[in-house]
C-alpha cells in the first residue's frame, strides 16, 4: 500500500484523555499497527486529531482493540473546540487480533476529528492506527 | 510512568460503615464520624494511590453509594461504568452478610459481563463481643465469588487502607496483563 501515515502528512494528536508514556497518542497516526495508544482506565476516552490543513474526508479507518462504541465529531476551526457530531459506530468484539473498521464520513470537510470511545469490551482499550481517505 | 484511573463502587447494606471507611481512607485516618448520618445518594471521593516498587499510580474515584434499600435503584443510575468493587458488611450483623449475595447480583448485572476485581470487607472488627459472622465463613464465601477478604475497623483505624490498596494493585496488574496481550495481537 502507498497509504502514507497521517503524521507524515503533518497531522497531530492534540488531545488524549489518558496515556502511558510507553504508548503515547502519537502512535495512533504513525501508520504502524504494531505501535498503539492505550487507555488507562474509565470511560469515556477521547483523542483529537488535527490536520495540517482543512481536509475533505470520505472515510476513516480505525485499527483498535476492545473498543465497543465510538463516536466521531469534527470541526472546521483552528481550535480544538466546538465540535459537531458526524457519526457513531458499534464495533464487533475480536479475540487475538485487531478490530479493523472503516467508517464513512461522506466527504465532510474538517480540520479536527474528535474520537470518543464511550464504552469498551474491557477496562482498557487500544488504538493502533487511524487513517483517512480523501 | 503510568497513571491509571478506576471507578470503585462501595456497596453494602445501610449502616455497615461504607462512608466511615471511605472517609478514613480519604483523610488518611483522621476522621471518624461516630454519629450515623445516612448517605442518601452517591458521594464521590478521589484518592491517588502509588503502586509500590513502580513509578505508577492509580487514581481511585470512590463511589460511596447509599445502602438503604429504597434508595439503591436511584443510586445505581449514578454508578457509571465500574472498574472495581468494594463490598462491605457489618461483622456484628449476620443479615448484612447474607445480603451480600444480592449486592453481588446487582453489581454483576450492572457490569454486563465486564470482569470487575473486587474485595469483601467485614467492618466493625472492634465490636468483637457482638460478632455474628466468623472470619472463616466470610472468607469462604468471598473466595467462591472471586473476592479478596479483609476485616477492618473504621473506628479503631484498623486495616482501613488495605482493601482499597489491594484493589488499586489488582487494577494495576490487570493493566499490565492487558498491555501484554495487546502487544502480542496480530493485525486485523
Ligand atoms: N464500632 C464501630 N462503628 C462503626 C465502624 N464503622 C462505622 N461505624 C458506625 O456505624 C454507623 C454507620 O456508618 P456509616 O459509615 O454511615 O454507614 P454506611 O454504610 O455509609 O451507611 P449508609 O450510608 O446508610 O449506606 C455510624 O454510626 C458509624 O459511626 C466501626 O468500624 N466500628
Ligand atoms: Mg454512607
Amino acid at each position: 500500500m502507498i497509504d502514507s501515515s497521517l503524521s507524515s502528512l503533518g497531522a497531530k494528536v492534540v488531545v488524549a484523555a489518558s496515556s502511558d508514556e510507553n504508548h503515547p497518542p502519537e502512535n495512533i497516526i504513525d501508520g504502524n499497527t504494531k505501535t498503539f495508544w492505550m487507555s488507562t482506565g474509565m470511560f469515556p476516552q477521547e483523542f483529537i486529531i488535527r490536520f495540517a490543513e482543512p481536509k475533505k474526508i470520505s472515510a476513516v479507518t480505525v485499527d483498535s482493540y476492545n473498543v465497543k462504541h465510538l463516536k466521531i465529531e469534527k470541526n472546521t476551526s483552528q481550535n480544538a473546540s466546538q465540535f459537531e457530531s458526524v457519526t457513531e459506530k458499534e464495533f464487533e468484539h475480536t479475540e487475538g487480533h485487531l478490530q479493523s473498521n472503516a467508517i464513512s464520513l461522506n466527504g465532510s470537510s474538517a480540520t479536527h476529528l474528535r474520537f470518543i470511545i464511550t464504552t469498551g469490551y474491557d477496562h482498557f482499550v487500544s488504538v493502533h492506527r487511524v487513517n483517512v481517505q480523501n | 510512568m503510568v497513571k491509571l484511573r478506576a471507578r470503585c463502587l462501595l456497596a453494602g447494606d445501610a449502616a455497615v460503615g461504607k462512608s466511615a471507611l471511605s472517609h478514613m481512607f480519604h483523610s488518611d485516618g483522621t476522621l471518624f464520624q461516630k454519629n450515623y448520618s445516612m448517605t442518601t445518594g452517591v458521594e464521590l471521593l478521589m484518592k491517588c494511590v502509588n503502586i509500590p516498587e513502580t513509578n505508577d499510580s492509580v487514581e481511585l474515584y470512590i463511589i460511596d453509594s447509599a445502602g438503604k434499600e429504597t434508595l439503591v435503584e436511584a443510586c445505581e443510575k449514578m454508578w457509571g461504568e465500574l472498574s472495581l468493587l468494594c463490598l462491605v458488611f457489618d461483622l456484628t450483623s449476620e443479615q448484612s452478610f447474607a445480603n451480600c449475595s444480592g449486592w453481588m447480583e446487582r453489581v454483576r448485572a450492572h457490569c454486563q459481563g465486564l470482569q470487575v476485581p473486587g474485595v469483601l470487607v467485614g467492618n466493625k472488627s472492634d465490636l468483637s463481643a457482638r460478632r455474628e459472622v466468623q472470619a472463616s465463613v466470610a472468607q469462604e464465601w468471598a473466595q467462591s465469588q472471586g473476592l479478596e477478604y479483609h476485616e477492618t475497623s473504621a473506628r479503631e483505624m484498623e486495616n482501613c487502607d488495605a482493601p482499597l490498596l489491594s484493589l488499586a494493585r489488582a487494577f494495576h496488574s490487570l493493566y499490565q496483563e492487558r498491555r501484554e496481550t495487546i502487544q502480542n495481537l496480530s493485525p486485523g
